[in-house]
């Protein structure tokens, strides 16, 4: 009987163990990485915004010739995004790339994708849930809803053209510098232009399908002329 | 399995309680530190990017 008694104890003593192990990642996933997430991307944006003090921007650079711009470096922060319509304090730092890495500590903007501002595309990827849940709320974004960026010299005001697109992962096609879905332009572009694409995840704790918001530059404007109207007061 | 590491925790029950909670608190470092980030790749939630794959 000792024995017996012996496998039970242990038997329930792992179940006990494994249970407070899924409870412990559970806590882990749903609050721990959100805590990081907070405070990486609130010290991505201190960052930023330092060097955009200690180094006083000069004229903005003249939009339509960008190009002789060099690449952004992998993990630099680019630029911070406030969603008015995601909420009136919602905002993220954007860094380049988009590994699990980078996206731990803010929104990434894809490598391959074109400049803030500039002609062509810049799409920048971002978590639905979990790493602080910066697009929560994404399928609320409507048409005219502000997208707003600054890289320290200027504002850039992005508008949303229709409500969120829900496509698969392998549409690449949805941050091509002129965006379709599998050839069918899903976005309504008529030709080349300044435009975004924000991506994230479908269903909002799946990986089946991708959700897409486009946008394209509304209005441009120096920092040093104060923030943009999308911005409110 | 808890029992027996009660059993072989020196000292009295004080001391051994004391010695529980740092081992306890030590797990969870590292569960938190290092095996969580390295499992929660593994589910879904991080796929928020178009890429073919």
């Amino acid at each position: 009987m000792g024995g017996l008694r012996l496998v039970v104890r242990t038997f329930s003593e792992l179940c006990l163990t494994l249970g407070t192990l899924i409870v412990l990642f559970v806590v882990y996933v749903l609050y721990w990485t959100g805590v990081q997430a907070d405070s990486a991307s609130a010290g991505q944006i201190d960052t930023l915004q330092r060097a955009w003090t200690s180094t006083p921007a000069g004229a903005p650079p003249a939009p339509g010739k960008p190009s002789t711009l060099p690449a952004y470096a992998p993990g630099e922060g680019i630029a911070v995004m406030y969603v008015p319509r995601l909420g009136r304090d919602w905002k993220w730092p954007v860094l380049e790339g988009t590994g699990a890495d980078v996206l731990k500590k803010g929104l990434g903007h894809y490598a391959a994708t074109g400049r803030l501002g500039a002609t062509g595309n810049f799409a920048v990827a971002g978590h639905r849930r979990t790493h602080g849940d910066p697009f929560k709320d994404f399928p609320r974004l409507r048409a005219g809803d502000a997208v707003v960026l600054t890289d320290g010299t200027t504002w850039f005001t992005y508008r949303i053209v229709r409500a969120p697109y829900r496509t698969v992962p392998t549409d690449v096609g949805v941050v091509a510098p002129l965006p379709t879905s599998f050839g069918r332009n899903a976005a309504g572009f008529d030709g080349p232009g300044r435009y975004l694409t924000l991506t994230t995840c479908e269903p909002e704790w799946g990986s089946s399908h991708r959700l897409i918001a486009w946008a394209h530059l509304d209005a441009t404007r120096p920092v040093a002329d104060g923030r943009p109207q999308a911005l409110g007061s | 399995m808890y029992g027996w590491i009660w059993r072989h925790l020196p000292g009295n029950a004080w001391v051994r309680a004391l010695l529980s909670i740092v081992l306890v608190l030590a797990v969870v470092y590292v569960l938190f530190q290092y095996v969580f980030p390295w499992a929660e790749p593994l589910l879904p939630f991080n796929d928020v990017t178009v890429d073919g794959q």
